[in-house]
């Protein structure tokens, strides 16, 4: 979610303050805002929801080819309406702004890439199509299959994936039925909804080597309208799909002031698909060890003792790779580490492990987060 | 001459050249200049030839004072009444026999050169070599010509600067023997400057130099 | 160190003794150079900034997508899906006029939105202010904006304002060149009426994908009419099409640097003359051979490092001033000119250093090799051998017979890739022939003149006769190169004369209507900014007004070579227009025939570039998708270079997804004064950025553009011939030094100083006479070589022979005159000369 935050700080800084902070939000505003008592219909609610103001879809998965070599990939899609007058100029009219990013590891070769891209509609450019079941950004798309399945296309200089995705469990709908609390003031939310075990097999092409592979992946799936600017300095996010058929998904929220968010929390999902709420007491995050990126001198806890003992669950979390920082080229956005991740553990005494993303941000020290009256993911 | 002193500046010192030179020539009379290198011969000719003028005195030609003339002035008496011949002959290179003798009549617009330069040519005994050019006469022949060019205007005034320096005994008697003529059979005054002994021998007079000073003045040819 | 000490001995303290000489040569080497290289630094900023400011913020695309009037923009959303790792990015081009400085720039449309996620960042990246300002514009620091300005550009026949959000510099720019106006793509389309249209689009991708396979899959998503092609090819015909024209005036500017050789070479010449003894002395002494060659040779480097070094500099100036010259001729012949800043590369510098080496040690070759030549016991034989001359007149004639002989044949060459290359060697032949044959002309002519000269110029005459014969070699190698560069000036006179001439009778024949009209933004033969349609209309409704002609020109690419298709009424250019053809063409014929069916006519420079017959067929790559036709003739064009094709509007305009013109002619109803008529049409028009020509005007307009395109030319005769006069005034002093004892004997013998005075100026007369004659008749020869073989062969062009008496008698008259006053010098040198002194100074 982490990662969420930034690329809407990236969103945000491209739009214009105006657009997007609370304080500027007239009680004019033509979106909807994220309430108790939304119906969830699937496969509707997989596609895009205009009269809110920001979404996205965000897949992440973890893969492996025929060698057992290990690859993680991250396919996002952003879309962040404004208010612009209506104008003859129909094509190319921002009212509709489309983001995207395209990761890749590759932890045996050691390898890390990530592209961005921004797009409006345009002529065909980039949109989200309810009538075909298509997210797309140029030549990344995610397309539909199923009521929860997924087909996921993206080429881009040096690599590309074209991945089949099969959704094993129902949605998970986070927080209060898939609301998703920021903070206390009601519509102070986002409708959360995740595909947490989506079977997944494919090809991955890398610097010209295309490969079968076969994994595990996970789709977050958010939109809302209202978001709160806070004293948070970052935020840290694990997802984590563990071998006995068991997901959890947990985030903190940082202050400033060095204390934790209390409305952090997370879900855990049993492996017949149904989930419960964490709250911030349920669970323990400790540090075990940090990477220092040699780029932006950001100091990243990338190690983790993770316990949730109401599960009666241990784990150790252990980067399949140090270097999966994203760090942005361009002035529009912050730095921040994202990265396939290794789980080791027990529950009960009994072992087991996992694979998942962690997502790290607000540690390369180059933005200040809360500083900047951007708004975001907060609360 | 009265009483002509020049001096040059060199390096910003005065250099007496000639001391208080007075001397009257004859027509007719074949003067020899002679002394040292630097004693003030070419001085002298020079400021008898109204191509210099004297830091004092008068120089007289005739009627005609040079330092009372201009440049036009002295220019129309050197083509009247004056005449050269050097060591080195300075025949023009581009120019023939004839051309060379003739030059002195044209540069003067006088009637008739051809004719005139032709005579002259006759009188040095050249008429045969008129058409040819500088380069194929021999240094006696040259030297003839030059005799020819310089006498072609009939000066009252012949002066010659080493004439026979650059050439052998034979051929040089017989340019002197042509100046001596040119003396006796057209009244020229000859003033010759010259460093050796034996072509003395013939003039009328000579006059020793010495640092610009009158050494002394011998007349051999009326001791006889 | 050795060497070092002989040459400065030698010949660096004789030069530093007398240096008016050495200048003189050195400022000829340095002029030579210095044309060369501004030339060049001038038509790379005039003819290679199109590119600069076409290309502007282009990615490293290696393929792109062009229609000949725009591609949909769906084609851009198909491409932008396909499954390759290609980017695709779409621009809408379009030349302006900043109305504040008058700069002419382009107007560049791109998709903004995505430019700010790529490395380009305009101006501050806080904000895409583009999608909230629908005037945002962003503009090279070229332009001089700050944020915030308001830019008033002239667009098509309209003035706009936009908001300048940002300035940008782009990498590798010349601080200050990049003038480009940046705004967002679809602000673009609507300031030039290209709604759901891209001009361009680059197609950009990683070295190690395929492009055949990136060609497979963007050819199977293309409409009809849009090309996919290599990344600037359009440019590279530009370029390889100015390259013509550049090369041309590489040429023309060569002149000068072979004047500045021929005055090396006399230089270098007297060097040796003069130094003879003490070359015999030093040969005496043990110098070889090659070491006195090697003596001069360094004389000539040094030259020739030191001129070209001046000249470089020199070059950087002069290229300052001439590139608006330049650019003002590109664009009325080929392309849109945005000239782009003068400054001295290091290229360059190496250049003019090469050049100016090249030239010297070429010209000093000759008289180096004398040098190494002379026998020690040349030390002793001084004097009179000093004007020794050796020159070998016949057998040199001989040798100058042949190289005309050969330059002839020449003439009968074809071209070498486009370039008259032996037209431009049959002029060098002829050159250097003449100047073989000089030794023996001045010979004979001396002969000749026996007699004539004393009498008519008295003995001053015949010394300076006799002196020009006697210093055969110098005299030939002053008149070579003064008449080398008559010679030039006058064939360019006769050719831009017969030019000119041959133009006016043809804009008589073609400018038949009363009043022209098209849009005021900048326009040149590959750019045609379009006139509203209604502007037509209301013309046509003027009580004043019998009828117009709507005009369509459009820029295509035709076998890879840009040309123009131009369409209008062909009938009212039959029945008003005087359009003549190629001579055995009925232009009744084909003029009633060609709006019925797929026909057209080329302009003559087309037909040679195209090789295009009369009967044969074209392919257009027309929107609607190629289209064959017929050519039915060859019509007399001058208006541009590239080549135009002609066709009726009935047969081309629907062919055209949208009716745009370019250009109007009004005919005016009888009984209707011009003056009525122009007020009428302006009026109608006011509210448009248009320039309204009334047919005198246009012809005045056109001359005027005609002129400004030679301009350049004659300041390159003008600085040739002033190197000439300069060298004749150095050559002068040095003959006066060196004759020095023969004046003194004149002067013992008898002459005046008006006398000496009058004999220097002779000399010069005589030299000055020598080299206009004979330039005279070079240039004739030149002329015919100009006109019939190399504009023939580079432009296609035919022009009527043409005598320009007047300018040629004036420039003629002004050549002598500066040579007669050249000798003004060196004749007060000659008087001032100490007769006693030099005479008896050994």
């Amino acid at each position: 979610m982490t990662s969420r935050r930034q690329l809407l700080q990236l969103l945000s800084a491209v739009v214009g303050a105006s657009a997007f902070g609370s304080h500027a939000r007239a009680a004019s505003s033509p979106w909807r805002l994220a309430l108790p008592g939304y119906r969830y219909q699937f496969p509707r609610d997989h596609m895009a929801h205009p009269d809110f103001q920001t979404e996205w879809w965000y897949f992440t998965g973890n893969l492996r080819d025929q060698r057992d070599s290990d690859f993680g990939y991250e396919l996002t899609f952003f879309r962040q309406a404004r208010q612009v007058a209506p104008d003859a100029r129909a094509a190319w009219q921002t009212g509709q702004l489309y983001l995207a990013h395209f990761a890749l590891t590759d932890v045996a070769g050691g390898g890390f890439e990530h592209r961005e891209r921004l797009n409006r509609p345009g002529p065909g450019l980039a949109g989200a199509d309810a009538s075909t079941g298509r997210v797309w950004n140029g030549n990344w798309q995610a397309q539909l299959t199923g009521d929860h399945d997924w087909r996921l296309q993206a080429v881009d200089a040096g690599f590309a994936i074209e991945l089949d995705l099969r959704s094993a469990k129902q949605p998970v709908l986070h927080g209060e039925n898939g609301i998703h609390q920021k903070a206390s003031e009601a519509g102070r939310a986002s409708h959360y909804i995740s595909l947490t075990r989506l079977e997944t097999a494919g090809t991955l092409t890398v610097r010209g080597r295309r490969m079968a592979v076969r994994g595990l992946s996970w789709m977050d799936h958010e939109f809302f309208t209202s978001q709160l600017g806070g004293n948070q300095v970052g935020w840290d996010w694990f997802s984590i799909q563990l071998d006995d058929g068991a997901e959890l998904m947990i985030y903190r929220l940082r202050r400033r002031d060095g204390s934790i968010e209390p409305l952090s929390g997370g879900s855990y999902v049993h492996p017949d698909g149904r989930w419960e709420r964490l709250r911030l007491e349920d669970f323990t995050l400790r540090t075990r060890g940090v990477w220092t990126s040699p780029r932006t001198g950001g100091v990243y806890p990338t190690a983790w003792d993770i316990g949730v003992p109401r599960l009666h669950l241990r784990l150790t979390a252990q980067p399949l790779l140090d270097h999966q920082e994203l760090v942005s080229e361009r002035r529009l956005g912050p730095s921040y580490w994202e990265g396939l991740m290794q789980y080791q553990g027990t529950r009960q005494g009994k072992s087991l492990s996992g694979k998942g993303y962690l997502e790290l941000t607000g540690y390369a020290g180059d933005v200040d987060l809360s500083g900047q009256e951007r708004g975001g993911l907060t609360r | 001459m009265l009483a002509v002193s020049k001096h040059y500046r060199s390096n910003g010192v005065d250099v007496p050249a000639l001391r208080d030179f007075s001397h009257r020539f004859r027509a007719g009379e074949f003067v020899a200049l002679v002394g040292r290198s630097g004693c003030g011969k070419t001085t002298l000719l020079n400021l008898a030839g109204a191509m210099d003028f004297p830091s004092q005195g008068e120089v007289w030609i005739g009627d005609a004072c040079t330092s009372r003339l201009d440049d036009a002035g002295l220019t129309r008496l050197r083509r009247t009444r004056i005449g050269f011949i050097f060591q080195f002959f300075q025949l023009l290179p581009t120019l023939s026999v004839v051309e060379n003798v003739e030059l002195p009549l044209l540069l003067a617009a006088a009637p008739d050169p051809r004719a005139q330069a032709l005579r002259s040519l006759e009188w040095v005994e050249m008429a045969d070599f008129a058409q040819r050019m500088p380069h194929q006469l021999s240094g006696g022949q040259m030297q003839r010509v030059a005799i020819a060019r310089a006498l072609v205007h009939r000066p009252q005034l012949l002066l010659a600067d080493e004439p026979i320096g650059n050439l052998d005994t034979t051929t040089g008697n017989l340019v002197l023997e042509l100046l001596r003529r040119a003396a006796s059979e057209q009244g020229a005054t000859v003033l010759m400057a010259t460093h050796s002994p034996e072509s003395t021998s013939i003039t009328d007079t000579i006059i020793r130099l010495r640092d610009g000073a009158v050494e002394d003045i011998t007349q051999p040819a009326c001791t006889v | 160190m050795h060497r070092l000490k002989l040459f400065h001995r030698v010949i660096l303290r004789p030069m530093l003794a007398q240096p008016s000489r050495g200048l003189l040569t050195f400022v000829a080497v340095a002029l030579g150079v210095a044309v060369v290289i501004a030339i060049d630094l001038a038509g790379f900023a005039a003819a290679g900034s199109f590119r600069s400011s076409m290309e502007s913020l282009a990615g490293k695309a290696s393929l792109e997508l062009a229609g000949s009037t725009g591609i949909p923009e769906d084609t851009l959303g198909k491409l932008a899906t396909l499954p390759i790792p290609v980017r695709f990015e779409p621009r809408v081009e379009e030349y302006i006029t900043d109305e504040a400085s008058g700069v002419v720039t382009s107007l560049i449309g791109i998709d903004l939105v995505a430019h700010a996620q790529r490395n380009l960042v305009l101006g501050d990246a806080s904000g895409l202010e583009v999608l909230d300002h629908p005037r945002a514009a962003w503009v090279g620091a070229g332009l001089g904006r700050q944020p915030g300005d308001e830019l008033r550009i002239t667009i098509q026949d309209r003035s706009e304002t936009l908001r300048v959000s940002g300035v940008f510099q782009e990498e590798g720019d010349q601080p200050g060149t990049n003038r480009v106006v940046v705004v967002d793509l679809p602000v673009a389309q609507a300031l030039t009426g290209r709604e759901g249209l891209l001009d361009r689009v680059e197609v950009e991708f990683p070295e190690d994908v395929d492009e055949a396979a990136v060609r497979a899959a963007v050819s199977a998503v293309l409409p009809a009419g849009v090309e996919l092609r290599s990344f600037g090819a359009r440019t590279d015909a530009n370029r390889r099409m100015l390259g013509a024209f550049r090369w041309n005036l590489r040429i023309l500017s060569g002149i000068a640097l072979v004047v500045g050789a021929f005055l090396i070479y006399n230089t270098i010449s007297v060097s040796v003359v003069r130094r003879r003894g003490e070359i015999g002395v030093l040969r005496a002494l043990g110098v070889t051979r090659t070491g006195a060659q090697a003596l001069f040779l360094a004389e000539a480097a040094a030259f020739g490092i030191a001129g070209g070094l001046a000249g470089a500099a020199l070059g950087t100036l002069m290229a300052r001033a001439a590139v608006d010259l330049l650019a003002a001729t590109v664009n009325a012949l080929y392309v849109t000119s945005t000239p782009g800043a003068v400054s001295l590369s290091a290229g360059h510098l190496a250049a003019s250093l090469l050049l100016g080496l090249g030239v010297s040690l070429a010209a000093a070759f000759a008289p180096a090799r004398e040098a190494g030549s002379i026998a020690p016991v040349e030390a002793m034989a001084r004097g009179r051998r000093d004007y020794d001359v050796r020159v070998n007149a016949g057998r040199n004639a001989l040798w100058g017979a042949l190289l005309l002989a050969t330059g002839a044949a020449f003439c009968w060459m074809p071209p070498v890739d486009g370039r008259p290359l032996f037209g431009y060697l049959a002029t060098l032949l002829l050159i250097l022939g003449t100047a073989m044959l000089l030794p023996l002309l001045i010979t004979l002519l001396n002969a000749a003149a026996q007699r004539q000269v004393t009498r008519l110029f008295g003995v001053e005459g015949l010394l300076a006769a006799r002196s020009l014969t006697g210093s055969l070699r110098r005299s030939a190698v002053l008149v070579g190169a003064l008449s080398t560069a008559v010679a030039m000036m006058a064939s360019v006179a006769l050719m831009v004369g017969s030019f000119r001439q041959t133009v006016m009778v043809w804009m008589d024949n073609q400018i038949q209507a009363d009043i022209y009209l098209r849009a005021a933004a900048p326009s040149s033969p590959d750019n045609y900014p379009p006139i509203h349609p209604d502007v037509a209309a209301a013309l046509e409704a003027l009580p004043e007004v019998a009828a117009v002609d709507r005009f369509r020109a459009v820029s295509l690419m035709l076998n890879g070579k840009p040309a123009t298709l131009g369409f209008g009424d062909s009938q009212l250019m039959r029945t008003q227009g005087r359009t003549s053809f190629l001579p055995g063409q009925d232009r009744q014929a084909i003029l009633t025939r060609l709006p019925t069916g797929p026909y057209v006519v080329v302009s003559e420079p087309f037909s040679q570039k195209h090789d295009a017959r009369v009967g044969g067929t074209l392919q257009l790559p027309l929107p609607s998708g190629p289209m064959e036709v017929t050519i039915l003739g060859i019509f007399n064009d001058y208006s541009n270079e590239r080549g135009t094709v002609f066709g009726d509007a009935a047969v081309f305009a629907p062919r055209f997804p949208r009716q745009e013109i370019t250009s109007l002619s009004v005919y005016l109803r009888d009984g209707v004064s011009l003056d009525a008529g122009r007020l009428a049409v302006e009026q109608a028009t006011a509210n448009r950025r248009v320039l309204v020509f009334t047919n005198r005007s246009l012809r005045a307009e056109a001359i005027r553009i005609f002129d400004q395109t030679f301009a350049i030319t004659w300041a390159l005769e003008a600085v040739a011939i002033f190197v000439a006069v300069m060298g004749m005034a150095g050559a002068l002093v040095a003959l006066v030094m060196d004759r020095r004892r023969e004046l003194s004997l004149l002067r013992f013998l008898g002459a005046s100083k008006p006398q000496i005075q009058r004999l220097i100026y002779f000399e010069a007369g005589l030299l000055g006479m020598l080299s206009n004659v004979v330039g005279l008749l070079l240039g004739f020869a030149l002329a015919l070589i100009l006109i019939y073989v190399i504009n023939r062969q580079s432009f296609g062009w035919t022009f009527q022979f043409h005598w320009p008496g007047a300018l040629l008698l004036g420039a003629l008259t002004l050549i002598y005159a500066a040579t007669l006053a050249s000798a003004w010098f060196p004749a007060r040198v000659a008087t001032r000369l100490n007769p006693i002194e030099v005479i008896h100074e050994e």
